[in-house]
Order: structure tokens, then sequence, then C-alpha cells
């Protein structure tokens, strides 16, 4: 385990290039949920005021 | 052969359910592949005879790279597409392309940096492959701010996808860049004509990562299109129907 963390010396770059690349694909999932869930909120409010004008 | 398929695919309210539908076919596989890949990757292939551990690096930093290539020129399809037949949701397409490309044209700078840093002995150096892939970056932030700039979505669309189908000229540029000048970077090992250079233990992981993320892109892609038809369907009657309302 600790030959693994080790990455044969190159662990200070082998790790952060690991976590940012990982960290990049679970932000794109949490902001698209975020932008869908935004555009559905909106949308809602739209049909909502269109459907009391009516 | 019917092109009524074709055709409904520019039917907002038809991709709006066809994406919600899709959308887990990309996303398990993506991460049955991306699991397995970092597996490969960090576990069972062997270490570089040159780099040692060090390589492992192009499990993250290859598949970035090719998504920063693909999701632009798919971006850049969209918008021309959009643009010719004036097609919404082309354009819908294009808008939820760029974040996803800027963030992994971010991860392929960024991981390059941390692989660059220990072979060359330099995070950074102003060379052509380097210097066109952030000029990739730049490009994906221009349309993205030039979208957020222009209040209304259907003037948005047709001025950020001038820029998109513009921009694409750097794709290739970024591709060959390796190949035309003298670049620090190595030239492909993956994408070339005849055998890859790489034995099946090492390269097999990679494989799974770029199609991992490719799937992944596709997945990511379906929710935010839906997310965009919305935007542009806001006051259509099968907005209600479709939100359950």
């Amino acid at each position: 385990m600790r030959t693994f963390l080790d990455m044969g010396g190159y662990a200070a770059y082998v790790w952060p290039a690991y976590v940012v690349t990982l960290a990049i694909v679970v932000l794109n999932i949490v902001w698209a949920r975020r932008a869908l869930s935004r555009s559905r909120a909106e949308a809602l409010r739209r049909q909502g005021v269109r459907g009391e004008g009516a | 052969m019917t092109w009524t398929w074709f055709h409904r695919l520019g039917s907002p309210p038809y991709v709006y359910a066809l994406a919600a539908r899709l959308t887990p076919w990309f996303a398990w596989p993506a991460a049955l592949l991306i699991v397995s890949g970092l597996y490969g990757g960090l576990v069972l292939a062997p270490p570089d005879y040159q780099q040692g551990d060090g390589f492992r690096i192009i499990y993250v930093h290859a598949p970035s790279a090719w998504m920063s290539l693909m999701v632009y020129t798919i971006m850049a399809l969209a918008a021309a597409i959009g643009l010719i037949w004036r097609i919404k949701v082309a354009h819908a397409v294009a808008a939820s392309c760029a974040p996803i490309g800027a963030s992994f044209t971010f991860a392929a700078l960024v991981t390059g940096a941390l692989w660059g840093e220990p072979m060359w002995g330099t995070y950074w150096e102003w060379d052509p492959r380097l210097t066109s892939e952030l000029i990739l970056l730049f490009l994906y932030l221009g349309y993205m701010g030039l979208r957020a700039a222009v209040e209304d979505t259907q003037r948005a669309d047709r001025a950020s996808a001038v820029l998109a189908v513009v921009g694409v000229v750097n794709v290739p540029i970024i591709h060959y860049s390796v190949t035309w000048w003298n670049s620090l970077h190595q030239a492909p090992s993956v994408m070339r004509l005849g055998k890859p250079q790489m034995p099946a233990s090492m390269l097999l992981p990679l494989l799974l990562m770029l199609l991992g993320f490719t799937l992944f892109f596709g997945a990511v892609l379906l929710v935010r299109l839906r997310g965009e038809v919305l935007d542009r369907e806001r006051s259509a009657s099968w907005v209600r129907q479709a939100l359950h309302v």
C-alpha cells in the first residue's frame, strides 16, 4: 500500500492529477443537475404565471 | 428509409423525453468503464521503463485532452447545424457542450502541467501544443461569456454559434501541433496509423478511460440538453405536461 501511494516517487504529481480530473468529473455531474433544476424551476414559474393570467 | 427519426430530433418535446430516457444508458456504462480504467491504469499496468509510475498521469490526461477536442468539435458541428437550418435543438446541444468542454480543457492543462514538471522540468512552456490548448480554453470561455452577455436566447444562440464555428480551426492545429512544429509534447501514441506504441496492459486501461469519458460526456450532455431545451421552450404547452404540472 505504501509503495502504491508513493507512485515510485511521483506521488506529488500523479495524485494531484487524478484528484483534479476526478473532481472535474464530479463537478460536471453537480453543475449539470443544478443547471437542469434551475431551468425546470424557471419553466415552472413561467408556466404558472401563464396559467394564472389565462 | 424514412427520415422521420431525423426530423423528430429537431422537435423539442421529443428530444426532451428522449434525453431523459437515454441518460442512464450513458451514465452507468461510463461509471463502469472509468472505474475499471482507473484500476487498470493505477494498479494493473506496469510502470513505464523511462517514466516509472509518473506515466500513469496519461490515464487522466489523455482522456481529458480527448474530451477537450471532441466536445469542441461536436459543439461547432451543432452550432453550424443550428445556424444553417435554424434548429433550436442544435443550438441547445452546442450550448450544453461548452461548460463540459471548458472543464475538461482545464483538466487537460492542469494534468499536463503536473506531468511536465517531473518529465520536462517545467510546468509550463509556450510550446505549440500547450499554447493551442490554452487558446481552446479561451475559446470555450469566450463562447460562454458571449452567451451570458446576450440576454435574448435566440440572439445568443446565433452570435455564439458563429464564434464556435470560427474557432474550430484550432482543433486540427492542436492535434497536428506536435507533428507540424518542434514540440516538447510527445507525438500521438494511440491515435496514429498502424500499431499503438504501448503494450496491451498499458493500452487497455487507456482505451477504457477514453470510452468511459466519452460516454460520460454523453450523459452530462443529455442532462444539460434538457435544461437548455426548457430554456428555449418555457412557455410552450408541452412543457406543462413534461414537468407534470
